[in-house]
């Protein structure tokens, strides 16, 4: 396990879905006497291909903030992001991010087919290709029967699926998700990170998962990185060395529970050193 | 998605029965009762004329009371399409651009409070005694509802899903016609149902202040010679041309956005 702080990791990415942060800072507002708010202050990161990173914290650490900075929906106050080396800018154009939110955000006039299918239509491909594309993805997320549903007609958790299923849809090489279970009952949530595992697998991926569960984080991930409160940093990065493939029951492996403890701790610690 | 299918193939009578019986039985119910009351109390016929009476004035001369219709209808439905797109294309102008937003809209919100009694004269002025006049004024009735609402529409749309499209980088023009057209579709029919209800009266009220033809130089006419029975046909015609404007409005609502909450049946 190691609990270097913010440590850059030896190995660099090399062109095929990692990610490079270099001391991002990100500030919000200042002016007309509001004091300016830090949300990250200087996070160094660096994520190997198809590696699966969990960003753990309280509510305003900063972690969405983060991932929006990968995906260019915010600019970095300073320091810098490289999404295969290159710009967040120059990936999010080419397609080659997938973004996963908190709400499914799907478009209610589209039925799930036509909204798993939307990146590839914007993207400019043919129809037949996408919907064939869209019909796998939909296969993939256990939506299968549902094509032709309107959203407001499925629950929150197939409205989720479907969410992943259109992000995966430019075959991305960086999946960020943002609480993507975090409005979901404790039941539905833990369907769904098995479902996660399976789909994680089955795309070549690199996941960055945003969550306040350190359980969820450590279920689920290769490392977890804890974030303090604001301004958002990070505290520790931990390697979760439990066997794949995950399931429910790896919840009873003891060395689960180790790193809970670790995790929690570390979160605390966190806390302590920011008041 | 089979179920409400399967509704639709057991005949449009059973689907709209329920929502066409009580309105007609209504009217049969205030017929009679207005008949009655008419006779009965032996009301002057240019005080409340019976239904009989105006079903009379009305069969009297069907053709020219229904050419005049004509008429109108033509002003309106001209019109209300000319100010719709104008309302509509100026509502985008408005949702791009909050500077032109903020420097106009007061006038527009200004101009828009002169009744349109006060404004026809002028129209009329402008655009001569022909049938022009008529639909500028109900033109310019139906500019601002549909502007306003359009502008409202584009700007109501989700910032995540906003969001999503810049993630997948979506061109400004996919944004609008893939999103905020759409999504302001809803807006868009409360004021197409606003102009479509003002058209017929800006029509007619511009034919009160000058027309040889159309329901409101009836009215006027009708008037000044007290054949209230035929006045009454007249405002009958005028209310069944709202009516079926609107109801086609309705419809064409239901279905191009059946997928809005608003749409969702009440059953």
């Amino acid at each position: 396990m190691s609990l270097a702080a913010g440590m850059i990791k030896s190995s660099t990415p090399n062109g095929s879905g990692g990610l490079q942060l270099d001391g991002v800072s990100v500030t919000y507002g200042g002016g007309r006497g509001h004091p300016p708010v830090s949300a990250l202050e200087a996070v160094s990161l660096v994520v190997r291909p198809r590696e699966f990173v969990s960003l753990v914290g309280p509510s305003g650490c900063g972690k969405s903030t983060l991932l929006r900075v990968i995906a260019d929906l915010q600019a970095p106050t300073s320091g810098s992001a490289q999404v295969d080396g290159t710009t967040p800018r120059q990936a999010r154009l080419a397609r080659d991010i997938g973004f996963v939110f908190q709400d499914a955000a799907l478009l209610e006039w589209r039925n799930i087919l036509r909204n798993v299918e939307l990146p590839l239509e914007l993207a400019g491909m043919p129809a037949p290709d996408r919907q064939a594309r869209s019909g796998e993805l939909i296969e993939l997320v256990g939506l299968t029967g549902f094509e032709r549903a309107l959203p407001r007609q499925l629950s929150g958790g197939m409205r989720q699926r479907a969410a992943i299923a259109r992000a995966l849809a430019t075959r991305p090489r960086i999946l960020l998700m943002d609480e993507p279970f975090g409005a979901l009952d404790q039941i539905t949530r833990d369907r769904l990170n098995m479902e996660l595992v399976r789909i994680c697998e089955a795309t070549e991926a690199t996941v960055l998962f945003v969550t306040h569960s350190i359980r969820e984080a450590v279920l689920l991930s290769d490392r977890v990185i804890v974030m303090s409160p604001r301004p958002g940093r990070i505290v520790s990065a931990i390697e979760v060395d439990l066997p794949r493939p995950r399931t429910l029951e790896t919840r009873d492996n003891p060395r689960y529970l180790d790193l809970l403890r670790t995790g929690a701790a570390e979160l605390e610690k966190g806390y302590r050193r920011h008041g | 998605m089979a179920e409400a299918a399967d509704r639709g193939d057991s005949g449009l009578l059973a689907r709209w029965w329920p929502l066409v019986w009580p309105p007609v039985a209504a009217a049969i119910v205030i017929g009679i009762a207005w008949e009655a009351i008419t006779v009965g109390l032996a009301i002057p016929s240019y005080f409340i004329p019976s239904p009989s009476r105006i079903w009379e004035a009305f069969w009297s001369a069907p053709g020219t009371l229904l050419w005049h219709a004509g008429i109108t209808l033509f002003e309106a439905i001209t019109g209300c399409l000319i100010g719709s797109v104008l309302g509509a294309l100026l509502g985008v102008a408005f949702a791009y651009s909050r500077l032109l937003a903020r420097g106009l809209l007061p006038f527009f919100i200004a101009a828009n409070t002169i009744p349109v009694v006060a404004i026809a004269p002028i129209i009329i002025l402008w655009f001569g005694h022909g049938i022009e006049a008529k639909i500028a004024v109900t033109a310019f009735l139906s500019f601002f509802p549909l502007a306003l609402n359009m502008m409202k529409g584009l700007q109501s749309y989700d910032r995540v899903v906003m969001d999503v499209f810049h993630v997948a980088a979506a061109t400004p023009l996919q944004r609008f016609f893939r999103m905020r057209l759409p999504n302001a579709l809803p807006y868009v029919f409360v004021g197409i149902k606003i102009n479509v209800s003002y058209s017929v009266i800006g029509a007619i009220v511009a034919e009160f202040v000058q027309a040889d033809r159309g329901l409101g130089f009836v009215i006027m006419t009708t008037y000044r010679t007290l054949n209230m029975p035929r006045l009454w046909a007249a405002l009958i015609v005028s209310a069944v041309i709202g009516m079926a404007f609107f109801a086609i409005v309705t419809l064409v609502e239901r279905l191009s956005i059946s997928w809005h909450s608003s749409m969702r049946s009440e059953s």
